[in-house]
């Protein structure tokens, strides 16, 4: 920390035109030193000591200056879940903040260069972005889940529930608030009412079932087939390789079959 | 994730708060001629007013005195061999208006691009050109390794 405060110190004598107090109060300025892989270049939003002047903060949504013309931009890799696990609900909670202006700047940029039909450079910064983003929640997710099950037994995430749709298929149904209770929800209890044995649905359904049972076939005859092939041109295959991978095949029965035999005369023993 | 979800509000409920917010923002440049303390965003489709204006001024420290919104609709486009119709995403247009003091114009990102463009075909020209030596020198003698002569 005092590291960080000595840089800022060498900062605010070069620029001249910030006090020492307003160093002190800018809290990004110890996110300056974070990075996954001693990259810096995908937290740039972080660089910001100085206090800038509003044009410049709108400045924010535009990549580094002297990346503007670069048909190369290099960063680092996303952050990753174990990372994150080390840091605290604070540094979790600052890092989001970068990461989301790093997001609009990327897309403020891929926006821009659209419109000019320009070469957006490294458009992977976005996935990165979007990764570490991800894995972010995934560990704040956790801790929720956590917290919830240790103080009400519950985990705390948005209940779900098995429901048959408009056309007698089970679904997840994702709950969510609503102003209404629902026995005053006339509109909504209405439309409940909507059946699903008619005629046209009673078709649908048996054809969108011998789809999916015509699918299970296939894959059941192709993967027949192949270790039938198998067995043809390897005659000592390894069979408990055979039958950890097509886990659904009877391998016994194949290999007595004509099919898997192969066309050479078999010894006989005399 | 309980957090995450942004609950309905009811009058004479708690304020809203936020912790991870999901929106985006981008700065786009106006189509038209506009003051110089406006500046257009296209934003999340589900943004209010309330939230581009919390947005700007906590996150990015700017502040706003007016929010004015529009969804723009996608444009739709009919494809030349079959015929179908795809249509790109609506998208919501912010106008935020700073005071009165302050000032911005959309940067012009592309200014030094010719010049570096120039700069990179010269030395691409120079690699060909060295190549093209190269080839030629040791045309009676196929097959030498390029360390062969100086």
């Amino acid at each position: 920390m005092s590291s960080t405060l000595i840089k800022c110190l060498n900062l605010a004598k070069t620029v001249g035109t910030v006090t020492f107090k307003s160093l002190l109060t800018t809290p990004q300025k110890q996110l300056t030193a974070w990075s996954p892989a001693a990259n810096g270049g995908l937290l740039k939003c972080g660089m910001h000591t100085t206090s800038p002047v509003r044009q410049e903060r709108l400045l924010e949504f535009f990549d580094d200056p002297k990346h503007w013309s670069e048909n190369e931009v290099k960063v680092g890799r996303a952050w990753k879940t174990d990372e994150l696990r080390i840091k605290s609900n604070k540094e979790l909670h600052q890092l989001w903040y970068i990461l989301l202006k790093e997001r609009n700047m990327l897309l403020t940029m891929e926006h821009e260069c659209n419109d000019k039909m320009e070469i957006f450079p490294n458009p992977e910064r976005i996935d990165k972005v979007k990764i570490s983003m991800d894995n972010l929640e995934t560990v704040v997710r956790e801790r929720n889940k956590a917290y919830h099950l240790l103080e009400t037994g519950e985990t705390g995430e948005r209940p779900q529930r098995a429901v048959h749709n408009a056309f007698g298929l089970r679904c997840t149904y994702k709950s969510c608030e609503h102003a209404l209770p629902p026995f005053m929800n006339t509109k909504w209890i209405k439309s409940r009412h909507l059946g699903y044995g008619g005629r046209a649905v009673h078709k649908f359904l048996l054809q969108y079932r011998e789809k999916l049972y015509n699918a299970k076939r296939k894959a059941k005859n192709r993967s027949r087939n192949e270790v039938m092939m198998i067995l043809r041109r390897n005659p000592n295959f390894d069979l408990e390789l055979l039958k950890r991978k097509y886990s659904d095949v009877d391998i016994e029965k194949l290999r007595r079959s004509d099919k898997a035999r192969g066309h050479f005369v078999p010894k006989v023993d005399a | 994730m309980s957090t995450r979800w942004y609950p309905i509000y009811q009058r004479g409920n708690p304020q809203l708060r936020v912790f991870l917010p999901n929106f985006w923002m981008k700065l786009v440049r106006p189509t038209e001629e506009q003051p110089a303390n406006v500046v257009t965003f296209a934003v999340s489709t589900e943004m209010t007013k309330h939230d581009v204006k919390n947005y700007l001024e906590k996150i990015y420290k700017v502040p706003v005195v007016d929010v004015r919104t529009r969804i723009a609709l996608g444009e739709t486009k009919r494809d030349q061999t079959y015929g179908y119709v795809t249509k790109k995403d609506d998208v919501k247009l912010a106008y935020v208006t700073m005071p009165k003091t302050e000032a911005f114009t959309f940067p012009d990102l592309f200014a030094n691009k010719a010049e570096q463009q120039e700069k990179e075909e010269k030395s691409m020209d120079e690699s060909k050109a060295g190549f093209r030596k190269f080839l030629e020198r040791n045309k009676k003698r196929p097959g030498t390794p390029g360390w062969y002569s100086i």
